[in-house]
Order: structure tokens, then C-alpha cells, then sequence
């Protein structure tokens, strides 16, 4: 049985009021869905709520699933509506503009020094990952999309554009624009004594 | 020295399905274009970067399982005998408003039983004599209770007179000894001012006497002196 056909066993099984169908989909993506949130959002607890919202979404609307695409494309679409709106929530809330002393914090996490001196490799594996978000952290929302689909979820650029309601074009030079803004915020790290 | 097809180039090396013959002239450029090369050797060793996350393992959460437990009760399945004796006190209640609507008699006799429905027309005469009877007491008793209620209504009523009285007796009583008192306040103060009046009169004459007397003395001396 392929991942599809579980999944669309798992939903059915789900529907009928299955418990155990419903813990097992939830299982199988809430890693995902998790890292995802932990990419685009930069905060664990951030990415522990957009991944109950979006599991709430699925839940929701599991009854309009009709297996036209694959269930991982589904999820992943409404994980992305969930991020541009929690980013919404987020700006309004939070004050818009950083202080430079916050700017100069952030690099200082990107120090690649530090990691290569622990010992740890669960601890080594998470200022890796701490590197990864802070770098993304730089983009804005909509090249950061771009990049987490591309790169983490091997989307296609037709994907992306037509989740992001762009033209293929758009896609790619999004994709491109972010990739320098990350080389340069790389080479700052680097950069630094 | 830059190069003005570097963005157009490198958009298009990470794009999906490149045609053989683009993918061929991109290649080509970047072999001849020093610029075009590095930046994208530096744009790779950035992805490189990012392609080192290690996915991190999902804190402890309840996968939104008592909402679905909540939403989704399993149904009852088959119908149980629990389920079954929660209808008899209703069946019970039923057969018992049924019997007593429909005068339902069980008699018992030697030769079996015999069930009857509604009531017969001896049993309706008999009723009709005992309710007769029974209106004739309740009338006797009515009126023995009427008559005992007038007797004690009759003696409250004479206490009640009686106290009322008493009181007002009472209260003549003391209002008298309050006049009294006050009339004999009154003629003592009277008699008081009186005296007090009396004696001003007397003091006032006395006053009279001294200044005639001076006057008298006041003209004697001014007489020899003419």
C-alpha cells in the first residue's frame, strides 16, 4: 500500500470516528508540519501553534478532502494560509521595527565556531538548526515561503506559484532574490571576528 | 567584473525541468563567465546551509484527540439489556395510568381468575348511596364545625372587649393623675409669682415713700434759703 492510499485509508478510517486512524495521520505529519512551523516561525512555541491550528484546520475540513491531490500537498497548503496569517497576527501585535543591538544579538547566534566546539551532537544539531532560522528569519514572509517550499518540501516552481497565486516567474526570481539576501547574511556571519 | 546575465542565468539554473539545449548554454556561460561561476558557487554553498537542518523531534502534545473523542462518541451498539430496563418505570407508569383509566378489575375466585373492564350498575348505585351518605356527614360535621367556630368567635370577641376596657380604664386613670399633677404645678407656680408680684409692688411703693421723703427734705432746705 503506498503512503497515498494509507493516508486515504487512515482518512476514511478518521471520518467513520476512528480515534486510532485520526492519531496515526496526525503522527505521520506532525514532524513535518512542526519543523515547517519551527522554519518559517522561528520559535518553537510558534511552531507548536501553528501546527495545532493547522492540525484543527485538517480537522475541520477533513470531510472536504476529496483526494483530487495528494494529502501532504493539502496539508502543506493550509500549514502555509495558517503561517501568512499567524505572521499577520504576529506583526500587528509585535512592535514593527528591530533595534540594531537585537540585529547585532542574532548574529551572534550565527557564530559557526561555537558549534563546531560542542561536544553534543543533539545540541551541535540545534545551533545548526538556530543558524538555519535566524538566517531565514532575515527574509520577509514571501521569500521565506519560497525557499521553505523549494528547498524543504522539493516543490515545484508551478507549486509554489500557483499556492502563492504568483506566475512562475515571480516564483523563481523569489527564490533567487532570497538565496542572495542568505548569502549575504551568511558572509556577515563569516564575517565577523 | 560583473556580469549582466547573472541573474537571468542563475534564476534559471534552479529552475525544474530545463530543456537540454538552455541547460547546455547555461552551462557553457558559466564556463567562460568567472562572475557568473562564483556567485553561484556561493549561492549553492548557502543552500548547502540550509539543507543542514536536522528535524527536530515534536514536543508533547494531545494530537487534538479529545476533541475528536468529544466530537465523535462511538454509537451505542445493539440494544442492552441496561439499556432495555431504562424503559421500565416509563412502561410500569404506563400500564398503571391504563389500569386505573380503564377501571380494570382482577377477581379471583374458585373458579380462576377473571379480569373485568369500566365498573357494573350495582356497584354505581351503591357509590351513589355511600356519596349520599357521605355529603349527609360532611354537611353535620360542617355545621358542628361552623357552630364551634361561632362559639369561640363569641368568646374571643368578649375578651377582646374586656381588654380593651381594662386598658382604656387604666389610661383614664393615669391620664386624671397626670391633670391633677399639672394643675397642682400650675396653682403652686401661680401662687409663686403671685408672691414675687406682691413683693415688687411693695418694694416699688417703698421706693416711692424714699423719693417723696427726699424731695420733701429737698424742698424744706431750698424754702430758708429765699
Amino acid at each position: 500500500m503506498s503512503l497515498t492510499d494509507e493516508d486515504e485509508a487512515l482518512i476514511a478510517a478518521a471520518l467513520n470516528g476512528s480515534p486510532l486512524a485520526w492519531e496515526k495521520l496526525v503522527r505521520r505529519y506532525e514532524s513535518k508540519i512542526y519543523n515547517h512551523g519551527l522554519r518559517l516561525m522561528g520559535s518553537s512555541s510558534d511552531a507548536m501553534d501553528l501546527m495545532q491550528e493547522v492540525f484543527l484546520g485538517v480537522y475541520r475540513n477533513l470531510h472536504h478532502f476529496r483526494g483530487d491531490a495528494k494529502f501532504s500537498s493539502w496539508i502543506f497548503r493550509i500549514a502555509h494560509n495558517k503561517a501568512i496569517d499567524m505572521n499577520r497576527r504576529k506583526r500587528l501585535m509585535t512592535t514593527q521595527t528591530r533595534t540594531s543591538d537585537q540585529e547585532e544579538l542574532d548574529f551572534l547566534d550565527l557564530i559557526p565556531g561555537e558549534t563546531n566546539i560542542e561536544p553534543d551532537n543533539m545540541v551541535s544539531e540545534q545551533q545548526q538548526n538556530k543558524r538555519v532560522i535566524s538566517m531565514l528569519s532575515k527574509l520577509p514572509l514571501e521569500q521565506r515561503l519560497v525557499v521553505e517550499l523549494k528547498m524543504f518540501q522539493s516543490q515545484t516552481f508551478e507549486e509554489i506559484a500557483n499556492l502563492q497565486d504568483i506566475s512562475v516567474n515571480t516564483a523563481k526570481t523569489r527564490f533567487y532574490t532570497a538565496l542572495k539576501k542568505l548569502k549575504v547574511v551568511s558572509e556577515k556571519v563569516h564575517a565577523l571576528p | 567584473m560583473p556580469c549582466p546575465k547573472t541573474q537571468h542565468i542563475l534564476q534559471e539554473y534552479f529552475a525544474d525541468d530545463l530543456e537540454s539545449l538552455a541547460k547546455e548554454k547555461i552551462e557553457s556561460h558559466l564556463l567562460v563567465c568567472e562572475h557568473c561561476s562564483n556567485e553561484l558557487e556561493s549561492l549553492l554553498l548557502t543552500q548547502n546551509t540550509l539543507t543542514q537542518w536536522k528535524n527536530e523531534r515534536t514536543p508533547h502534545w494531545n494530537r487534538g484527540m479529545e476533541l475528536f473523542r468529544r466530537e465523535h462518541q462511538a454509537p451505542i451498539s445493539g440494544f442492552s439489556l441496561w439499556h432495555r430496563l431504562q424503559w421500565a418505570p416509563t412502561v410500569t407508569c404506563f400500564a398503571m395510568m391504563l389500569v386505573l383509566l380503564l377501571n380494570v378489575n382482577f377477581i379471583s375466585s374458585q373458579e380462576g381468575f377473571s379480569v373485568s373492564f369500566g365498573s357494573t350498575s350495582d356497584d354505581s348505585s351503591v357509590i351513589a348511596e355511600r356519596l349520599v351518605a357521605f355529603q349527609e356527614e360532611q354537611r353535620l360535621a360542617m355545621d358542628a364545625l361552623a357552630e364551634r367556630v361561632e362559639d369561640r368567635q363569641v368568646s374571643n370577641n368578649i375578651e377582646l372587649l374586656q381588654t380593651v376596657l381594662d386598658q382604656n380604664q387604666q389610661t383614664t386613670a393615669e391620664n386624671l393623675n397626670r391633670i391633677y399633677v399639672f394643675f397642682e404645678q400650675q396653682r403652686l407656680r401661680d401662687l409663686e409669682d403671685m408672691r414675687i408680684g406682691y413683693q415688687d409692688l411693695v418694694d416699688n411703693d417703698y421706693e416711692t415713700i424714699r423719693s417723696l421723703q427726699q424731695l420733701a427734705q429737698f424742698v424744706s432746705y431750698q424754702s430758708p434759703e429765699r
